[in-house]
């Protein structure tokens, strides 16, 4: 496997008129292999959100360098093969959906890249396959649940065929039902057709799915490694403002009282079976 | 309330009109409104309601939506009448009492008038019930194209218009969620002056306003991040082509024009 998206010492900060930037990120340094599923989590004004608009040239870093592919995304020239490479799925549905017709919206990007109409068309009616959109392709978009609308603007990414999706917080503003579909969806794409996936969240049950997990905290990296091991971690978790797992906290808390837990805990059946097998 | 707001006027239903393209369609509206405007006497003008009684049959759009369309142009259509009725002065006098004189000639022309502004009217509607908006402005977009030489972005126009229409119901749905929000709060919208009422407006357009702001700055970062970069080496999913019916629409329309020119050569002219 080999780095997809690489962050060098980077340093950005929003400018804003009459006052001091107050950095954002400052020698942010991460490396996300081909093919990885990849959970950051952070609490509010972390800098998790600007993570992802570094990744495909929409800010750009004021020291240091961001290389998707091994294109730099300082460079103007490169930014459309960044793009394509690269997209970004955001928090809220409304505002990314720009036709008046599902199928519409999917086949803007495609059409954007300038991709022959027969081609934009089986790749349209395969991506709304693919995230089971497909039998509401004629449908008006605000007449779908949010968690629809949230699936139709990730079969409009990966319309365009990119090698890596970025989600900004996909989940924050759907019902408990349209955050499981979207999780789905995500982990099928990453499964079944190797997309790299750079999941930006605040829930821990969301984070949990991913292969590694990076907790941000103040615009630097505070925790970095598999779930099972990250999730242990519960002080310095809560310190950066997150939650620990239900499981993994009641587990920490049966063993400071003496219950002897093998394992290290992350879900509710992990923690019964374990009991269970104490209890006998 | 909120699930059923149709953009527009289109009324959906499957007819030979709504098949065609919608290019056609705008260059057909386009040469009815200057054929209408050629008509000079009953004769060529009855071509013109032949002409646009039998399109409304064919689109199956039923007659009460081209009453409602005719509504609000009731009174234009009274005062022109009556302005033509006093003013025109020409053939038989009918009545004469005080200042009012009322001649043949002012009653055709009313008549005339009438009959011209209703079937603009009923042609323009037409299109607008047959056709989907966002299939408009793209229509609009490609027959314009050529205006590319005149460094006129026609493309950019088009876009803003459909981003337009996508919004419309965001918007509305916007509204209803900040009165409520406001409604909680104490806000009162339904009593007082009018200027209280309008008043109380505010504290709904400021937060829409805010939030449309917002919303657009987002757009455009899922744009940029979908490749958006304008017109240029952009291709469409779906090609709009032209179909025997359009051509013979337009066959139609042309014998139209042909048949109100040689009537107008061939009978007086009324106006």
């Amino acid at each position: 496997m080999s780095s997809f998206i690489e962050f060098q010492h980077v340093t950005f900060a929003y400018e804003t008129e009459g006052e001091q930037p107050k950095p954002v990120l400052h020698d942010f340094s991460l490396s996300v292999e081909k093919g990885d599923f990849v959970a950051i989590l952070g609490h509010n004004g972390c800098g998790k959100s600007t993570v992802a608009k570094l990744c495909n040239g929409i800010e750009i870093p004021q020291s240091g360098c961001v290389m998707v592919d091994g294109l730099d995304t300082k460079v103007e020239d490169n930014l459309l093969a960044i793009r394509q490479r690269v997209g970004i799925v955001f928090q809220n549905p409304d505002n990314q959906i720009v036709a008046t017709i599902v199928e519409d919206d999917v086949a803007f990007g495609p059409e954007n890249l300038g991709v022959e109409p027969k081609e934009i068309r089986r790749r349209v009616d395969e991506a709304l396959k693919d995230v089971g959109m497909y039998d509401h392709r004629f449908a008006e978009p605000h007449k779908l649940s949010g968690g629809q609308k949230q699936r139709v603007a990730i079969a409009g990414i990966i319309a365009m065929q990119p090698a890596c999706i970025v989600l900004d917080e996909p989940t924050a503003m759907l019902d408990p039902r349209g955050r499981k579909d979207v999780m789905k969806t995500v982990q099928m794409l990453n499964r079944e057709f190797g997309i790299t996936v750079l999941f930006i969240t605040h829930y821990m049950d969301e984070a949990a799915k991913a292969n590694r997990v990076i907790v941000m905290d103040k615009g630097s990296i505070l925790l970095d490694g598999v779930p099972r091991d990250v999730f242990q971690q519960c002080d310095t978790l809560r310190k950066a403002g997150l939650d620990v797992p239900q499981a993994t906290s009641l587990a920490q808390l049966l063993k400071q009282d003496g219950v002897s837990l093998p394992g290290k805990i992350l879900t509710v059946e992990e923690l019964a079976e374990q009991l269970a097998a104490v209890l006998h | 309330m909120l699930n059923d707001i149709t953009i527009g006027q289109y009324y959906k239903t499957d007819s030979p009109v709504h098949r065609m393209d919608a290019r056609m369609k705008l260059i057909l509206t386009v040469l009815f409104i200057v054929i209408i405007f050629l008509c000079k006497n009953f004769f060529s003008l009855s071509v013109m309601f032949l002409l646009t009684a039998v399109s409304i049959l064919l689109s199956k759009v039923p007659f009460r939506m081209f009453f409602k369309s005719l509504k609000p142009i009731v009174p234009i259509i009274l005062i022109t009448a009556v302005l033509n009725i006093f003013y025109i002065k020409k053939g038989m006098t009918l009545l004469s009492f005080w200042v009012i004189t009322i001649t043949t000639g002012g009653l055709y022309t009313a008549f005339f008038m009438a009959v011209r502004i209703i079937c603009l009217i009923m042609a323009s509607s037409l299109l607008t019930y047959t056709t989907v908006p966002t299939l408009l402005t793209d229509a609009i977009e490609r027959l314009l194209s050529p205006l590319k030489v005149f460094h006129i972005s026609v493309h950019t126009l088009a876009m803003m218009m459909t981003l337009a229409l996508r919004f419309i119901p965001t918007l509305i749905e916007e509204i209803d969620r900040i009165t409520n929000a406001q409604k909680a709060r104490g806000a009162d919208f339904e009593s007082g002056k009018f200027l209280d009422r309008v008043r109380a407006m505010i504290p709904v357009l400021i937060p829409l306003f805010v939030s449309a702001f917002r919303r657009a700055y987002e757009l455009s970062f899922a744009m940029t991040c979908r490749c958006y970069h304008g017109g240029d080496g952009r291709t469409r999913m779906k090609q709009m082509k032209f179909s025997a019916a359009d051509f013979l629409a337009l066959g139609v329309f042309l014998a139209a024009l042909a048949g109100v020119i040689v009537l107008n050569y061939f009978f007086t002219a009324l106006i």
